[in-house]
């Protein structure tokens, strides 16, 4: 379901179902030096203290009107199709494109967009939505409940060989069109995070006119109802945007609900990390997204630039253990790993204290967030070692332990390219666990589809995911019974599956957030993950470039910003 | 002439077509599957994932699969690229000005340079300029092209800010990667023009041309120059091929538009139609300049002209 | 018929050409024609210093241990991205690795690669070309055709290609570079075997009614291993060059101790706050490229038999 993409998402790729054109890609080298991304990075607000600090410029002075907007990225959109795109960068697209139904405030409640009004039905099976009669798409045609029905149901067609989108939209069923702008969803199964998927930007509404006309090319001429539109995409180089007159229609949270300031708005894509930096100092782009930590400080001190920084709400990176594999499967095993890493140094050490570090398998922001993680695990050899001792791993004469004739090795797999530092960590990892008498093998593939997704064959891997809602923690905890299916961790335990499914249905919020606190807590307590950071997305900036926001997903928002003269 | 010029052509559609054989049996032997990296193993059935493999065609014979893909690329199908699913023939011809733009400027470069050096240098050895084509000589074939690019950034962009680090608009951007990649061409021609200047200079012909009284101005540039350049012509041929081949990591240092970008980054993805259609592109410029050096041989030696048009 | 035979003389031209423009192409014939002893003196100073630096670094491959102050895997959190001091003749790096101790360690695999891949190439390129030479007839033309195709591709993309299907790993590298170094080393192995059964004593050991393969051993191949052998010092250079190439585009393997091209494509991203960390790998690649190119150049001309003849 929902979960085996999501995760995959995670994974900084999506494998989209059926889709082959997806991106994949493993990742060619623009993936590579993409960091920041993908599916599946982190996404959203984090700490709204961050995000506020994460608005450009000063709000006293007047938004000027006019001027183009350079904005580079690390890696290339897949596709500007929002129903089948798999990857993250291609939603900083989408928030200049399109609109969603809802979004999601910085305090990360919900909030009207497209969608005016929503009412559950009893039961959860349904959601009556109001829609704004206002809007038409940047062809004109008319948004209304016809379009949002079609989006919808054109997802979940196989013929459209929808990616993340169709992950995000289920359970959905099917759509009732009530009247011209309102229109009724009904889902196969109620759900609690079908309403805040709304707000995502791979769930953005595309023009079924132009859907229909485009078909399969549909990517390269998208039509939306944002405060951009499309003008051209050149491959590997830059996506072209102009502002829409017409638009009207901006979220009432937003400081700006009319048509965007800049008269352009240039993607450039650009993944060599230090160019990208390099082209904000010297003026050649006037923003550029994932800023490594190494050049933070430098920004911070250059006259002629300034850094904003978010951090992204849903799954912190999280290095899960195998628990099907001897030895991981014993808990002491798991425990002696945990002490005998020292995460604060890891962090600290790579991310020069631009990345905060996590301590659940949730982060700060998500419903349910146990904050009484944190700080509780310390790093302590001697622990680590006592409990190796306890299970009969003897150090033998090359510092590595031994049980019964085998080395105690750990198999660590990481994906390459090496986004956000990650193979460093493991380089860090391995470094620390031998002096507990752990041989750690890292290997770095290209290949994660098929050596964690298809073999499952590692003892700890690592995984992140943009997300809104604690229910996505079932696809790395709750069993699986279809065969050859399984989760990251391969946990089974009937006692996570009970708190899991009560998730995802429990209408009152503070049972809810209840049940996702004991599912952290066991988690923590089995030692089934090294949780490691949680994602900031930066933007390097020239002065000049006010009113950029980002959303808590961690995507910027371009019709609030202008360039002071 | 012209016949052997057809016959090099043939020959040379035999060798284009081998090559593309070639990258084609390199894939099929690779370990990886294809269709597991285009979608989600956990997610899709493994019917789909058979219909997949049908629909690419991958569960036919080697020499069937093969066939197909001559058949189709003679009528100008290059196929789809797998991550992005567009045609690969538009994608690669979109890429294909940005990458010539950036070999033909390192060509010029190497060439001048390497001519520019090597013949003084041999006609007047141990002086300042000697020296000179020695540095470049010995530097150009032994820096790597992507520290010398590193270098070039850090120097004139991080410290002087002359020239913009990346992008591939505008001549300003074109200036470092075309001398990164243009002084490794360099090193090479400036050893060859040298080595055979100095080679002619030592034939009993320039003694006796030198004998006759000939100005020595004239024995170097009209007689030893001419002979000297055989050998560096085919050079500077293989040269100009390198450097094509030298765009995949300069595009990423500088990260400039290109077919090299291109390639690098299907070649991880493992898109078999990108990875052919960009070496099928390489093949043809190959053979392209092979051709002319072949001509330009004409051109220079009398002899061949002669016996070329005797045939 | 005619045809063929056309074409077959023609990239017959060129190919000799081309032998001898490979041949020549880091040519040292500057010693050839004049040999003031000051010269000598000179060149032989540059040699001997090529060699003391390719005999430390032979050093640090086998015995880092002794040269190198620290542990190259020792990571000091509390002394991180440190520019060079006395304490780190060279800085360190991110982990607080100290940037010489890398380089000298990585040295082992950096010179690994271009050994190993030389050795392999040298191998199977040195097998192909002498059968081909060797035999003549319909095995030559096929080998030599193949050949051709894998000239068509250029090196560099070759290898990158053979890395990508094999996946990363010292080995996969190896023989990565190795495969696209052969066509090269066939080309003049051939060539040698072709001039060398032409000589003297060649017919004269078959005239007296030794058996084919004893001609071979005994005077064919000791008579053409010298240009292979001097070809594959300088094709040393080149593949240290490929294999740091592959690293800096990813094709390597996260190994405790890092190559060079891994070393450097790691600090690449700290080249505006760290310059350190990649400026020195590269430095360490150029200097040993150089002393090769250097000891190449030298032997080439001690055994070039033009040289011998005129000297």
């Amino acid at each position: 379901m929902t979960n085996g993409i999501i995760h995959k998402l995670a994974a900084g790729r999506v494998y989209p179902k059926r889709r082959f054109k997806l991106g994949c890609v493993l990742g060619a080298l623009a993936l590579a030096l993409t960091t920041a991304l993908a599916g599946c990075g982190p996404a959203p607000g984090g700490s709204t203290a961050k995000a506020a600090s994460g608005t450009a410029g000063s709000a006293a002075s007047t938004p000027v009107q006019g001027g183009e907007l350079t904005y580079a990225l690390a890696t290339s959109p897949d596709t500007l199709d929002p129903r089948r795109s798999g990857l993250a960068v291609s939603v900083r697209v989408f928030g200049a494109l399109y609109d969603t139904l809802l979004i999601r405030n910085a305090d990360g409640s919900l909030g009207p967009s497209l969608a005016t009004e929503w009412k559950a039905s009893e039961g959860g099976l349904s959601y009556t939505l109001k829609l704004r009669d206002d809007v038409k798409f940047q062809d004109g045609t008319p948004f209304n409940a016809e379009a949002v029905k079609y989006n919808f149901d054109s997802i979940i067609d196989p013929e459209t060989k929808a990616a993340n989108a169709l992950a995000l939209l289920h359970p959905y069923k099917s759509s009732e069109v009530i009247d011209e702008h309102t229109i009724k969803l009904n889902l196969e199964t109620p759900s609690q995070a079908f309403l805040g998927n709304l707000s995502q930007g791979m769930l953005s509404l595309v023009s079924p006119t132009a859907a229909q006309k485009d078909g399969e090319n549909y990517g390269k001429n998208p039509v939306g109802t944002g405060p951009f539109k499309f003008v051209s995409w050149s491959e590997n180089a830059e996506i072209k945007l102009a502002k829409n007159p017409d638009y009207a229609w901006g979220s009432a949270e937003s400081p700006n609900t009319g048509a965007a300031y800049l008269d352009a708005l240039t993607f450039k894509i650009v993944p060599e990390e230090a160019t990208r930096i390099g082209g904000v100092q010297s003026g050649q782009v006037l923003a550029a997204e994932t800023v490594p930590p190494q050049n933070v400080v430098a920004l911070q001190n250059d006259p002629n630039a300034q850094l904003l920084q978010t951090n992204t709400i849903g799954f912190p990176y999280t290095l899960f253990f195998n628990l099907e594999h001897e030895p991981w499967n014993e808990l002491k095993a798991r425990q002696a790993v945990q002490y005998a890493v020292d995460l604060d140094s890891i962090v600290k050490t790579l991310y020069l204290g631009t990345y905060e570090r996590a301590w659940s398998s949730v982060t700060p922001g998500i419903l349910g967030y146990d904050e009484s993680l944190e700080g509780q695990i310390k790093p302590d050899t001697a622990k680590a070692n006592a409990l190796l001792d306890e299970l009969g791993w003897v150090k033998g004469a090359d510092g590595i332990r031994v049980k019964d004739g085998k080395k105690l090795t750990l198999h660590y797999v990481d994906g390459s390219p090496n986004r956000e530092k990650r193979n460093d960590i493991a380089a860090m990892i391995r470094e620390q666990l031998k002096a507990i008498g752990i041989e750690t093998e890292v290997e770095i593939t290209q290949d994660i589809a098929t050596v964690v997704y298809q073999n499952w064959d590692y003892d700890l891997y690592g995984n992140s995911q943009v997300n809104s809602d604690p229910h996505g923690l079932a696809s790395f905890y709750h069993s699986t019974e279809e065969e050859g299916r399984r989760t990251l961790s391969g946990l089974s335990d009937p006692q996570v599956d009970e708190w899991l499914d009560q998730g995802a249905i429990e209408p009152d919020e503070a049972k809810r957030a209840e049940l996702y606190k004991k599912v952290q807590q066991y988690i923590s307590d089995q030692a089934l993950i090294l949780p490691v950071y949680v994602f900031p997305y930066t933007v390097a900036a020239g002065r000049s470039v006010q009113g950029l926001a980002f959303d808590p997903f961690g995507y910027p928002i371009f019709n609030d910003v202008y360039l002071q003269k | 002439m012209l016949q052997a010029i057809a016959s090099r052509l043939a020959s040379s559609l035999l060798v284009i077509v081998g090559s593309l054989a070639l990258v084609f049996c390199i894939f099929y032997l690779l370990p990886g599957d294809p269709v597991l990296s285009m979608v989600d193993p956990t997610s899709v059935s493994p019917e789909v994932i058979e219909n997949l493999r049908e629909q690419l065609g991958l569960n036919r014979p080697f020499h069937e699969r093969l066939l197909t893909y001559f058949g189709d690329m003679l009528t100008g199908d290059f196929g789809r690229s797998l991550v992005g699913s567009e045609p690969v023939l538009p994608k690669i011809l979109h890429q294909v000005p940005a990458t010539l733009l950036l070999t033909a400027a390192s060509s010029l470069i190497a060439i001048v340079v390497g001519v520019a050096l090597g013949v003084p240098s041999a006609v007047r050895k141990g002086g300042l300029i000697d020296f000179a084509a020695r540095i470049v000589g010995l530097f150009g074939i032994s820096m790597p092209t992507f520290w010398s690019g590193i270098l070039l950034i850090l120097i004139f962009s991080v410290q002087l800010k002359w020239l913009p680090a990346m992008g591939s608009d505008g001549w300003a951007t074109l200036v470092m990667p075309a001398l990164a990649l243009g002084f490794v061409g360099a090193g090479s021609i400036v050893r060859m023009v040298r080595g055979s200047m100095l080679e002619v200079l030592g034939e009993p012909f320039v003694t006796t041309l030198r004998a006759k009284g000939l100005r020595e101005r004239l024995v170097q540039y009209k007689h030893v120059l001419r002979n000297a350049l055989i050998p560096a012509v085919t050079l500077i041929g293989m040269q100009i091929g390198d450097m094509l081949a030298g765009t995949v990591i300069i595009e990423t240092v500088f990260s400039r538009q290109g077919v090299g970008r291109i390639l690098a980054d299907a070649i991880m993805a493992k898109d078999l139609p990108v990875v052919q259609g960009v070496v099928f592109f390489t093949a043809i410029v190959y053979v392209g300049i092979n051709l002319l050096v072949d001509l330009s041989y004409a051109a220079i030696d009398p002899r061949i002209r002669r016996r070329g048009a005797g045939q | 018929m005619k045809h063929s035979a056309a074409a077959a003389k023609t990239s017959g031209r060129l190919r000799r050409i081309r032998q001898a423009g490979l041949d020549k192409a880091p040519c040292g014939a500057q010693h050839r024609t004049s040999g003031t002893k000051l010269r000598f003196g000179s060149a032989d100073v540059l040699t001997g210093l090529a060699g003391i630096a390719v005999s430390f670094l032979v050093l640090c491959a086998l015995v880092p241990g002794w040269i190198a102050p620290y542990s190259p895997t020792e990571m000091n959190t509390a002394a991180i991205l440190q520019a060079p001091s006395v304490l780190h003749p060279l800085g360190t790096d991110y982990f607080g690795r100290d940037v010489f101790s890398l380089i000298v360690y990585g040295t082992r695999d950096s010179l690994l690669i271009g050994i190993c891949s030389v050795l392999v190439g040298v191998l199977i390129g040195g097998t192909l070309g002498t059968l081909a030479g060797y035999a003549g007839g319909k095995l030559d033309t096929v080998l030599m055709r193949l050949m051709d195709v894998l000239l068509t591709v250029p090196g560099i993309l070759l290898a990158l290609t053979i890395a990508a299907a094999l996946g990363p790993g010292l080995r996969n590298i190896v023989l990565a570079i190795a495969i696209s170094s052969v066509p090269g080393y066939a080309r003049v192995m051939r060539g040698q075997i072709l001039a060398i059964r032409r000589r003297g004593y060649v017919f004269a050991s078959r005239a007296i009614g030794a058996r084919p393969s004893s001609i071979l051993i005994r005077h064919v191949l000791p008579n053409s291993a010298a240009p292979l052998l001097v070809m594959a010092t300088l094709g040393l250079g080149s593949s240290i060059l490929a294999g740091a190439g592959l690293s800096f585009l990813g094709l390597g393997v996260l190994k405790e101790i890092p190559d060079w091209g891994a070393l450097l494509s790691q600090g690449r991203g700290y080249l505006t706050v760290a310059w350190w960390i990649c400026t020195f790998p590269g430095l360490a690649i150029t200097l040993f490229v150089l002393s090769i190119n250097l000891i190449g150049d030298r032997w080439r001309d001690a055994v070039d038999p033009k040289r011998k003849g005129k000297v």
